[in-house]
């Protein structure tokens, strides 16, 4: 009996590591095998969408501080790209800096945000999200509410878009797996759990809080920028938006909150499921979306990924189903053969 | 008492204030915790003893005064120096990681790496002192009763091998056998020479477990003494003890 759990339990943990690289030979390859024009579009912006869906749940599902803010991220990084492309610089700088801009810009919203817990911050980044709006839709350099554009010279390749969002979206898993398995993650899991107890075993909440965040704003930077140049053109109504926001926050609610895979999840179905939505009920999407977040909060909390856990019956003790404490403490080779 | 030098002294709090905003708290309160023993802070809601723990744990900054362990200022250290400091402080309200198994709870005792290479022998300590622990380490903290989370509390305290161990309001929501229970796992972890600090409305419990005693009211400290004195000093007996006046 025992040797069998181990069995499987061992296969799982092969598959696990086998199978993201399979999807992203997949993503990789699939161009190549004759993909419609409109769905390496469609892919792009899903990789974008699962990009900051991947950073909100480091901050969001991890952490456990929940963000109405990451709008902000999103269109610094757009302009940021914006800017420094207008600049001379290479796409590739922008994104960098992009990044670099957004998790300044987390560090100043987390200053005085992670003061406050819960519903207060919440309600805080939702104000420090709309302030933002407000001054970009005014600032004069980047055109105000008339919006940015974003001009290349050279033809226009879908493609080259395409490998971006993919590398980039790869890299996010990669760095969310890496924090979530590491002991700054297991950090951020007791503080979700109860901030005063972490702090009584000597975890500074606050500076955990801050860096975590400048991770989540960093990736979700990346996308904006991303996305900015795909699209050409911008404006503050529309990356700024509250709606964007939400949309950011809805992902990994609707995939999972807290497990690298249910933020993906959550990603691609909304970035495949948005547009039919937005097409054929453009006034009731919002709705829909509101609907369904009230739904999956009351029956399924741990999202689609929870659903397929509860029906394959594989239980977990873990509340984010990453690696237990004792494991990231003191590795596995410890672990192993401890008999108390 | 007054032949008693700083060295009996593990900590040494000295006129203490604490404020939360504009409402002052602890008004210049001094105490000295003994080494090897237990001392107790007892007093009724609101007097500031759950206050005057959290402030030797770092958790809240002074606004006076100063905290001595041994004879070392440490009133600028942050909450995760004291913990280095070996200050372990077992909040109110047994505050889990209701997520994590019972062995990942104590675990989490040893986050600092100053404390990882006792871990193991710790945990063996832990599961020999609470052994309904041991039985239960891969269930889930938020699972257990509430003695039983209150053991992992404890043992959450005593991963770090702390040498000042404080525990706030340990009988908090107990059933009577189970608060038995807990003081008198309170006296056995005492017996290992672990100083500690008991802060407790069980007044009755926390003057029989411990040496030493302070009675504090509205931040202040109101009377001190030896805990035999003070269970029988006629005041603490009718103010916390229900003793009628004698006719």
């Amino acid at each position: 009996m025992a040797g069998r759990m181990k069995f499987s339990s061992l296969w799982k943990r092969r598959m696990a590591l086998i199978l993201p690289w399979l999807l992203l030979l997949v993503l990789l390859v699939l161009p190549a095998a004759g993909l419609s024009a409109n769905m390496v579009r469609l892919l792009f912006i899903t990789a974008v969408w699962t990009t900051c869906s991947i950073g909100w749940n480091l901050l969001g599902g991890l952490a456990g501080q929940i963000s109405f803010g990451f709008a902000v991220f999103f269109g610094l990084g757009a302009y940021t790209t914006g800017l420094l492309m207008h600049a001379g610089r290479s796409p590739w700088f922008g994104f960098i800096g992009a990044a670099a801009i957004a998790a300044l810009a987390s560090f100043f919203i987390g200053l005085p945000t992670f003061r406050l817990r819960g519903p207060y911050f919440a309600i805080a980044t939702i104000g420090v999200s709309e302030a933002v709006r407000v001054v970009m839709n005014n600032l004069d350099i980047t055109g105000g509410a008339s919006g940015y554009r974003i001009i290349e010279n050279g033809p226009y390749r879908p493609l080259e878009h395409y490998y971006t969002a993919i590398v980039v979206v790869a890299g996010a898993v990669v760095i969310s797996s890496v924090v979530m398995n590491s002991k700054f993650g297991l950090a951020l899991r007791a503080i979700k759990q109860d901030e005063d107890a972490a702090a009584d075993i000597g975890v500074n909440p606050f500076t955990n809080k801050l860096w975590v965040h400048a991770i989540a704003g960093a990736l979700t930077g990346i996308a904006g920028g991303i996305y900015a140049r795909r699209a050409g053109f911008f404006y503050p109504g529309d990356v700024f938006s509250f709606q964007t926001s939400i949309s950011i926050l809805l992902m990994p609610v609707i995939g999972g909150i807290g497990t690298v895979w249910g933020a993906v999840l959550g990603g691609v179905i909304f970035g495949i499921v948005e547009e039919q939505l937005v097409a054929k009920f453009p006034d009731l999407h919002l709705l829909l979306y509101g609907g369904l977040l009230i739904l999956i909060i009351l029956l399924e909390p741990d999202g689609i990924l929870g659903l397929l856990r509860r029906l394959f019956r594989s239980k977990r003790i873990e509340d984010s189903g990453s690696t237990g404490a004792d494991e990231i403490l003191w590795g596995r080779s410890r672990l192993e053969g401890r008999e108390l | 008492m007054t032949a008693e030098t700083s060295d009996d002294h593990l900590l040494a709090a000295e006129k203490l204030e604490v404020r939360y905003g504009a409402t002052q708290v602890l008004w210049g309160i001094s105490f000295n915790i003994f080494r090897g023993k237990v001392t107790c802070i007892i007093g009724s809601n609101g007097a500031g003893k759950t206050t005057a723990l959290n402030t030797i744990a770092g958790v809240l900054p002074v606004a006076g005064g100063k905290i001595f362990l041994d004879r070392r200022d440490i009133t600028a250290l942050s909450s995760r120096d004291r913990v280095k400091q070996r200050i372990a402080l077992v909040p109110e309200g047994r505050q889990l990681f209701p997520g994590m198994s019972v062995e990942e709870n104590l675990m989490m005792g040893c986050f600092l790496p100053e404390f990882r290479k006792q871990a193991q022998s710790s945990l063996s300590r832990v599961f020999d002192l609470f052994p309904r622990l041991k039985e239960r380490r891969r269930q889930l903290a938020g699972t257990l009763s509430g003695g039983e989370q209150q053991m992992c509390a404890i043992g959450r305290g005593l991963m770090s091998s702390p040498q000042l161990l404080m525990l706030d309001e340990p009988s908090l929501g107990l059933a009577p056998r189970l608060v038995d229970e807990i003081f008198a796992l309170i006296g056995n972890i005492a017996r290992q020479g672990v100083t500690i600090l008991l802060v407790g409305q069980n007044v009755n419990y926390t003057l029989q477990v411990s040496q030493y005693g302070y009675v504090m009211e509205t931040g202040r400290i109101a009377l001190e003494g030896p805990s035999e004195m003070l269970f029988n000093n006629d005041y603490v007996r009718r103010a916390y003890l229900g003793a009628t006046e004698q006719a």
